[in-house]
This record gives C-alpha cells, structure tokens and sequence, in this order.
C-alpha cells in the first residue's frame, strides 16, 4: 500500500509527466489557452491513459510470454488508436452530452504522446498490475495539473501581461513551463519512481 | 534646484537623446517626484502611489541589510552594487527597446536578490542570476505589476539548480572571511543537533545574507504589516502552518521533520513569508485565495525541508505557489460567484 502511495505522490510531483519528462507538449500549448478548454481536455486524458494502460498490460504479458516483444510498440499504438475509437462510439451513442463537452479532445488524444509514454514507463519499470493502475493514473493527473496551472496564468496574463510579440502562444507558454519545471525540481529526492 | 529642472528639460529637447527618453524620464522622477498616477498593478486604494510604495518596502528591508553588512563585512555591499547595476542595464535596455518607462519596482528586486545569496557567492554568479531572474522573472511577462513569478526567486532558483556547488555549500561563518560552515538547517538534517534559539534571533549562524538576522527581519515586516503596504494574511497563514504542521510532524517523525519553533527560526522563512509571499502582485487577490495559498506554502516548506534532497524549501514552495496562485483565484471566484442555474 506505501509502495502504491509513493508511486502515485512521485508520478504527480517528482516525476510529473509534462514538467519533468516535457510529454504531451502539444496539447499543452495549444489547450492551455483557457481554463475550461484545459479542464475537458485532462480529464478525457485521465480516462483514456487509465484505460489504455489497463488493456497494454495484460497484452504487453502475452507478446513477452511468446517471445515477440519487438512489436510491443507498434501494438501499443493501435490499442490506443482503437480504444480512443471504442470510447468515443460508447460515448456517442449513451452519453452524448458528455460527448459533447469532450468535443474534438477526444480523438486528438489519439497522438497525445503522454498516453504512449505511460505505457513505455510500465514496461521499463516493470510495474505490477495495480501499480501500472496507478502510475497511470497519477501520471494523468499530473499532466492535468500543470495543464491548469499553465491555463490560469495564461488567462491571467491575457489581463494584465504584456508579453512581447514575438513571444506570444506558445513561446511565453514554454518559459512559464520552464520555470515551473526548474521549481517542481525542488521535489527532487523525496520519492522514488520505483 | 532650478538648474537641474532646466538642465532635464533640456535634454528633452535634444532630438539625439529622443530614445533616450525612459533613462530620462528616470533621473527626473528620481530628482522631483513623478507627476503622473499609476497606470498598472500592484494596485491600493490609497493616496500612497507606487513609488511610495516601492520605498516602503525599501525602508523595512534596510534593517537586514545593515545586519548583513555588520555581519559579513562590505562584500555584501559589492554584491548589492553588481546586482543593482547588471540588473539596471537590463531592465534599461528594455524600457528604452520597448519604448516604455522604467518602472521603480526593479530598485525592491535589485535589493531582494543578493539579501537571498549565500554571502560568498561569486560576484559573476550574482551578474547572471540577476539577469536571469529580471528577463525571465519580469521583462518577458511585461514589467513591473504584470510578472506571475517573483523575479528575485526566479534568479535565485537558476542559479541554485545551475551552480549548485556555488550555492548550497560556501556559507560563511559571521564576522569571519574565510572560515565556512553549514547552515543550522543542514547541520540539523545531518547530525540531528540545533542551534540555540538566541544564536538563530540575533543572526549568528551560517545562512543567506538578509535572512540570518531574524529581529532586524521581524521589525521590517511588522513595518510593512502596520502601513499596511503587505497584507498580514499571507505571513500568519504561511508561519502558522508551518509551526502547526512541524509540530504535528515532530511528534509522528522526530528524526526528519524538525521541532516547530526550530523551523520558523531557521531558513528563509521568516524572510520569504514576510517580504517574498506578500508581493501583491505574485500572490492570490481574494482573501480566501490568500490564505490557501500561505496554507500550501507552509505545507509544501515544510515537506520538502524534511524529505526532498534540498535542505531549504522557502524558495521552491513560493515559487510554486506563485505559479498556482491565478488557478487558486479561479477556483474561489468559481465557488463564489457560481452562475445561477435556472
């Protein structure tokens, strides 16, 4: 149970997935103009990265069992491929509401690299089950916080800052990132990934 | 009197000095006071404007440095000199490319900055983090009032990750020049002893510049409490959770976290909750917003002292915190002012 805890605090803290390893950059600058867009577009993260690393597991064990392991990466990306498809058709014939809301994420979560990259972390550090759980989730939420951060200073900034031109978008995005990634590095030996 | 005011506006004049204008501009505010109100943050409904406001802080912060230059001799004067100047250059260079003023809010930076060093820091290391710290910390977001992070901190955690040999090991022993120790804090993690309470008010244990001497701190922040230019929010919130949560820690992990009056003596925290965490315009605007943040401040000082490999955890948790303060806004005025579903 500890073990579990430290793996969850590390993914959100230490080892934060957008501001230690500097994934999913793409939707991070480009989502991160405004709160509410951010706030659908991590938790339709959160859903799928729980969800893809919950079915790459068991089959990443099967390729392993019949020694075929060298397209595991190829596998990975079309289960991820297919299962954003999955959710996305469930969710448009029984909640088209929430459909709705998640709008164009959901499909662009597809070439989210976060999502890859949690399942390559859990072959690399040779999970178990319930800690890939949880990793994966802990990992999304840590995306999902720096998203929201970086949101909130953008929607602030759009108030009072007045960033220079040629830094507009996406190179004062890159810089606050930056900064925040040299502050998180404070967390820096307080818990193990492993 | 009137030569100078004949002499400034003759320099108006000159078509050469046009781009010259904010340097200008500068010496005649400096010389008679401007004549013009505030345009932007840090904003107060006060008669004060914010060149009054800018000495205020100016004033409480003469105290530590008059005991760190009594405790460490005048290089700390050399530091605060290069530090006011490679940081002038730059914040000139801006306002004169970005055709701007040159706002007064760089002199509380340029005075914060070296106090935060460790007195034995390199005078090309304080040239680089301060440059670091007002281009990234303030220029790149728009200038004084417009900066999500406080420019001060943003150097010093540059140069703490870039140089760290420089910056967390040459702490100079008071009224000493050469003999160097480690920090009470550090000396606490590795051998479990603590300096004694006396040692840690008046100032004579290892540590950064300004921030060893605890009254002459506790005096300039009670000034800026009392004419009321910092808001007591955010230092009783940010203090007082970190002695709840060290006392509290002490009894359930005596080895890692240390005993609460030991906590809120050693360090920058009495430093950073009193001048750094207070920054207007750095720090949540809602009152709510305000003690959160100094809650979270507390908290994250505390847990990365006690656990993470660094041994000082003021400057990483409001920096931090800094960057979480418009999302901590966003969520109070959410819960707040809710849109009335009908």
């Amino acid at each position: 149970m500890a073990h579990l805890i430290t793996i969850f605090i590390a993914a959100i803290l230490t080892h934060n997935i957008a501001l230690t390893y500097l994934l999913g950059m793409c939707p991070f600058v480009s989502l991160s103009r405004s709160v509410k867009t951010a706030f659908g577009m991590s938790f339709a993260v959160i859903f799928v990265i729980t969800l893809t690393a919950a079915i790459n597991w068991p089959i990443h064990r099967l390729l392993v069992y019949y020694n075929s392991e060298i397209i595991s990466y190829i596998v990975f990306i079309i289960i991820i491929a297919a299962s954003v498809q999955l959710v996305e058709m469930i969710m448009e014939r029984f909640f088209p509401s929430l459909q709705a809301s998640f709008g164009i994420f959901l499909p662009l979560i597809t070439v989210n690299c976060t999502v890859l990259a949690v399942s390559l972390f859990m072959v690399l550090r040779e999970y178990s089950y319930i800690a890939t759980l949880v990793f994966a989730f802990g990992s999304a939420v840590g995306w999902m916080l720096a998203i929201m951060i970086v949101a909130a200073i953008n929607e602030k900034l759009k108030l009072i800052g007045d960033v220079p031109k040629g830094l507009r978008g996406t190179g004062i995005i890159m810089i606050i990132a930056g900064i925040i990634a040299l502050a998180f590095l404070g967390f820096g030996g307080m818990v193990d990934i492993k | 009197m009137k030569l100078v005011r004949l002499l400034i506006d003759r320099l108006y004049d000159i078509r050469a000095l046009n781009k010259l204008k904010p340097l200008i501009d500068a010496v005649d505010a400096a010389m008679f006071g401007p004549a013009e109100t505030t345009e932007g943050g840090p904003h107060i409904v006060d008669n004060v404007d914010l060149k009054r406001y800018m000495s205020y802080v100016i004033v409480a912060l003469l105290p530590a440095t008059l005991a760190s230059i009594y405790f460490y001799g005048w290089s700390v004067l050399r530091i605060i000199i290069v530090s006011y100047i490679v940081g002038g250059v730059v914040e000139v260079i801006f306002a004169i490319v970005r055709k701007k003023e040159i706002h007064e809010g760089f002199l509380v930076t340029g005075l914060i900055f070296p106090l935060v060093l460790p007195p034995t820091t390199p005078l090309w290391v304080v040239a680089v983090g301060v440059v670091f710290g007002v281009l990234f910390g303030k220029e790149m977001f728009g200038g004084t009032g417009r900066n999500i992070f406080n420019p001060a901190l943003v150097g010093r955690l540059f140069i703490t990750i870039a140089f760290p040999a420089i910056m967390t090991t040459n702490w100079q022993v008071p009224f000493t020049d050469a003999i160097t120790s480690a920090t009470p804090l550090a000396v606490y993690k590795t051998t479990g002893s603590m300096a004694s309470i006396y040692d840690l008010f008046v100032g004579k244990t290892a540590g950064s510049m300004g921030e060893t001497c605890r009254i002459a701190i506790i005096f300039g922040g009670l000034f800026l409490i009392f004419t009321k230019v910092s808001n007591w929010r955010i230092p009783v919130s940010y203090i007082g959770t970190v002695f709840v949560f060290a006392a509290i820690g002490n009894r359930l992990a005596p080895g890692s976290i240390a005993p609460p009056l030991f906590q809120v003596l050693t360090g920058g925290l009495l430093f950073g909750a009193l001048f750094m965490a207070t920054d207007p315009v750095t720090s949540p605007f809602t009152r709510m917003g305000k003690y959160s943040f100094g809650i979270l401040c507390g908290i994250l000082t505390v847990l990365i002292r006690s656990f993470s490999g660094y041994v000082e955890g003021v400057m990483f948790s409001i920096v931090i915190m800094n960057a979480l303060a418009p999302l901590i806004d966003h969520i109070v005025l959410m819960l707040k002012y809710r849109p009335v579903k009908i």
